[in-house]
């Protein structure tokens, strides 16, 4: 599996972790030296690469030649946070994210539904309420006419109720992560790798590590 | 260019010559001589922190740029402390920011791997226009550039004084992890090549001259640099890639190329260096300016290995070139297209060393004006340092690195987890009041209030930086704040067996009438511990470690009434007695919580530790030990006290008085969401309103 380091990347040695700590074999790859065909899966981690120039995941996503054709290849493509903007940036995903309703970077543990099973980072997954943290400025989703059947995670209260009050962002029907209809691309802007680890985890629960085991059942199962 | 030389130093310059010192060669002095550089009001004095212990790796001695401690495991610890006030003070976005870079590249320096950084803010308070809009924008530039280089900030403080409304005080500090054989130092300790990676541009020319002297009033923006951090995350990625093919690395910090390339080398070694090599942005700069410019992002490596150095740089498109040697000559030496600019002797980079005449002042008292305890609870709810810093915490990415264990603002200490598996607490205090009343005994109680917060997340402290920010130190009455406070870090420092290994001193912190701020001097403390746990299930009752003493000078209540009083007495024996035995406590397992007793005193903590737990409680004061009035006992800030939640409250009162410690119980924890303070009752919803009342404005 490849984590794709991109210059500003600040996410992909926290990436390696969860995924170390669920057995898959991971390893950072420079985006030039990225060859599709070597790997099972890949991840964009979280960053502000090329510095939010432009807009945010703009620049890398014109620099993703291998990505595409791994894309065409149909194997299992996640985006978090910044790798979720790049994924709508090359159209991978449908959507934008623009700035929070804020206008302000937030970062902030909170908890998110689980609204489709058939993902990589959903795939049997036992809990259909993660807490996780988020960190973004450009995290509010936006897209007309969204298929409600792409949405994978919603922003929720703890008991899993959606509304106004528990949407950070603003994102249009308090969306927090999608997939594409085929369900292998999936891009998120909570931080599951940072929700991996009881330490540091409020709640002392490490949901985002339930998401890596799907991660792994998912290759396991669903990749050839 | 503005110079902040004097006529006698310019004298002096002209005597080691032996002849006039070219406008060059005075430029570069200026750097090298300001204060900020070259600490020659401070450095006599600094001495006085001179402690060793056997956990310090670089001390205050080896005068480098960090200093670090072993922290096990063939690990070092390297740890720093800045400040960016003038930057801040005119452009408060990139003050900040650049502050953050500035500190960073430190940390880099010596090799190091940054994980973590705190941001100790002083403002004007946000009712006044200037000083919101400086608060806002310094925590929207320590948010871009900590956030997009990927280091988390972890904790700090935030404060608010009129003293601050024209002179800001933004103080960063950061933590940095390293193999403790591959530190890298600062100066060069043989005759190599030197390489500059980074570009210079015309941006913050005479910053380190600009930082070393009272702010003008008049347009300086020119001596501001600009950050970005975009190009600040290549250059650290390129520089950890690269540490252990160098023999010295320097950040280009104040006072450019000139201060760099003269501290690496000098008074050892030599160096010459050649203009025409250094990247630029504007081909069309001038020799001058490309020695005093003070463009960010950008390093300077002493290496035998040039081409291997710059091949790194140049991967991640960062410019680089091989500008000149270190010599055995002892000549700095500074040419452009072969013509020679500067020739100045390696010896000259020493600085004048004062020691300034001091006076003592003497503070007249106001007597305690007539309120009552409910009245005093209200102005302690209503003051804005009184107030959750969640607005400030939120922009932070404080998760980035997946180390950070307690959150900012979560309890009295933050925590993050190093690579070998043990634990750091890391918090910074200050108290400018209480130094203003006394700077001897209030750098002591700061100093205290550092190991005491450490101990109350249970981390024994092992090490210190600080921040000395002062006035004009060429009046009589500032140095001696100064001098006082040196003196009291430096004693505290050997009580507590924590040696002090770096800080910074920053003085000029004055507005363009000359008003100075109060002394600020300011301790990061870190801490070691093996292991944390959130415990779930708290204990109900409510015991106060420590005796409550009287005077209320430097507390909150008085800063909010506005009156100077007499602070209560330093006890550092109790201090420390009390913070090793809740140290000892909480690793046992016998409390399951614990806060220090600080700011509002017994009242202010009480409710600060209701709203950290989310849980009502109920206090009845008349069951403590104390010696002055009511108001008194509720509101002053007096040292070497906790509050601890256990359930074994006889336990821990007897092990207490076995160790001289007086303890007692003094209330429990509640479901009602209630606060009860001695029959103050307040609801805990509007207390928690009134505690984000910042979050609502900024």
């Amino acid at each position: 599996m490849a984590v794709i380091k991109y210059p500003g990347s600040t996410c992909e040695l926290d990436t390696l972790k969860p995924l170390k700590e669920v057995g898959i074999n991971g390893e950072i790859v420079d985006y030039r030296a990225f060859d599709p065909d070597k790997y099972s899966a890949l991840i964009l981690p979280g960053g502000f690469t090329y510095g939010d120039y432009l807009r945010a995941g703009a620049i890398a996503a014109r620099n993703s030649r291998g990505i595409k054709e791994f894309y065409i290849q149909g194997k299992p493509i996640i985006g978090i946070c910044n790798g979720f903007q790049i994924l709508t940036e090359m159209g991978l995903l449908k959507g934008t994210l623009t700035i929070n309703s804020t206008g302000k970077f937030i970062s902030k543990w909170l908890y998110i539904k689980v609204r489709r099973f058939d993902t990589p980072l959903t795939y049997k997954i036992s809990k259909d309420i993660i807490h996780i943290p988020i960190a973004h400025s450009y995290g509010r989703f936006y897209e007309e006419d969204l298929n409600e059947r792409l949405i994978t995670f919603t922003y929720c209260s703890k008991e899993g109720i959606e509304g106004p009050e528990h949407n950070p962002n603003g994102s249009i029907l308090n969306v927090a992560g999608i997939s594409s209809e085929e369900g292998n691309v999936i891009g998120l802007m909570p931080h599951p790798e940072r929700a991996s680890i009881r330490m540091i985890s409020p709640s002392g629960e490490a949901d985002g590590l339930l998401m890596f085991n799907s991660l792994k059942k998912y290759i396991e199962e669903r990749v050839k | 260019m503005k110079l902040s030389l004097g006529i006698r130093e310019i004298e002096e310059i002209r005597n080691k010559l032996g002849r006039e010192p070219k406008e060059e060669e005075l430029l570069i002095m200026d750097s090298l001589w300001s204060e900020h550089c070259s600490y020659k009001s401070s450095k006599f004095f600094l001495r006085r922190f001179s402690y060793l212990n056997e956990r310090v790796i670089m001390g205050i001695e080896d005068w480098q740029d960090a200093g670090a401690i072993d922290v096990g495991d063939g690990y070092a610890l390297v740890i720093k402390v800045e400040s960016h006030n003038h930057p801040s003070a005119l452009d408060p976005f990139n003050g900040a920011a650049t502050g953050v870079g500035g500190i960073i590249r430190d940390v880099i320096s010596k090799g190091a791997k940054p994980i973590a950084l705190l941001d100790m803010i002083r403002t004007g308070r946000i009712n006044n226009q200037k000083a919101k809009w400086l608060a806002i924008n310094i925590v929207k530039g320590i948010s871009y550039y900590g956030n997009s280089i990927g280091v988390p900030v972890i904790g700090g403080e935030f404060s608010f004084d009129d003293c601050y409304v024209e002179n800001p005080l933004v103080d960063i500090a950061c933590l940095g992890i390293v193999k403790k054989d591959r530190i890298v130092p600062s100066f060069a300790s043989k005759p190599s090549f030197l390489v500059i990676a980074g570009s210079t541009g015309i941006d913050g020319l005479g910053g380190a001259s600009f930082a070393s002297r009272q702010l003008s009033g008049e347009d300086e923006i020119g001596a501001v640099q600009i950050g970005d951090a975009f190009y600040g995350k290549l250059l650290m990625d390129s520089t950890l890639e690269i540490a252990e093919k160098a023999i010295a690395i320097k950040d280009l910090g104040g006072g450019g190329l000139a201060v760099a390339v003269s501290e690496m080398v000098s008074p050892k070694f030599g160096a010459e260096v050649n203009l025409e090599k250094v990247p630029l942005r504007d081909p069309e700069m001038k020799p001058w300016e490309i020695i005093v410019s003070e463009t960010q992002e950008r390093m300077l490596i002493a290496t035998d290995f040039p081409e291997k150095v710059c091949e790194v740089y140049l991967s991640n498109e960062i410019p680089c070139s091989v500008i000149g040697e270190v010599t055995e000559r002892k000549e700095i030496v500074f040419k452009y297209n072969g013509e020679v600019i500067v020739n100045l002797p390696s010896e000259i980079v020493t600085p004048p060393i004062y020691v300034r005449n001091s006076s003592e002042y003497f503070i007249k008292y106001d007597e305690l004006p007539n309120i009552t305890a409910e009245e005093a609870v209200k102005l302690i709810l209503s003051s804005y340092d009184f107030s959750s810093m969640e607005w400030a915490y939120s922009q932070y990415d404080y998760e980035v690195g997946t180390s950070t264990v307690i959150k900012p603002g979560e309890r009295d200490s933050s925590i993050i987890s190093l690579p070998n598996g043990k634990l750091i607490a890391v918090k910074a205090d200050a108290n400018p009041d209480l130094c203003y009343l006394d700077p001897y005994n209030g750098a002591k109680q700061v100093f205290a209030e550092t190991y005491r917060n450490l101990a109350s997340v249970g981390a024994k402290m092992i090490a210190a930086v600080d921040h000395l920010q002062f006035g004009n130190p060429e009046k009589e009455e500032i140095f001696y704040q100064f001098e006082m406070s040196v003196n009291g870090i430096a004693e505290a420092s050997r009580f507590f067996d924590v040696p002090i290994v770096g800080g910074k001193v920053s003085f000029y912190n004055e507005d363009k009438h000359g008003n100075p701020i109060k002394p600020t001097p300011l301790i990061v403390g870190v801490g070691l511990l093996d292991n944390f746990r959130r415990t779930k299930k708290l204990g109900e009752e409510l015991i106060l470690i420590g005796k409550t003493r009287s005077g209320l000078g430097g507390s909150l209540l008085a800063k909010e009434l506005n009156v100077k009083l007499r602070p209560p007495q330093v006890i550092l024996d109790e201090e420390k007695r009390n913070s090793d035995f809740v140290i000892k406590l909480i690793k046992e397992g016998e409390v399951t919580y614990s806060k220090d007793v600080s700011k509002g005193g017994l009242v202010g903590s009480t409710i600060k530790l209701s709203l950290q737990i989310s849980k009502g409680v109920n206090v009845d004061f008349s069951n403590m030990y104390y010696h002055g009035n009511r108001l008194e006992s509720l509101f002053s800030e007096s040292g070497g006290r906790f509050l601890v939640l256990t359930s074994k409250g006889d336990e821990v009162i007897d092990l207490a008085k076995s160790n001289g410690i007086v303890a007692r119980k003094i209330g429990e924890i509640n479901d009602e969401y209630e606060i009860n303070l001695g029959g103050i009752r307040l609801r805990w919803e509007e207390v928690k309103k009134s505690w984000r009342k910042l979050n609502e404005v900024m």
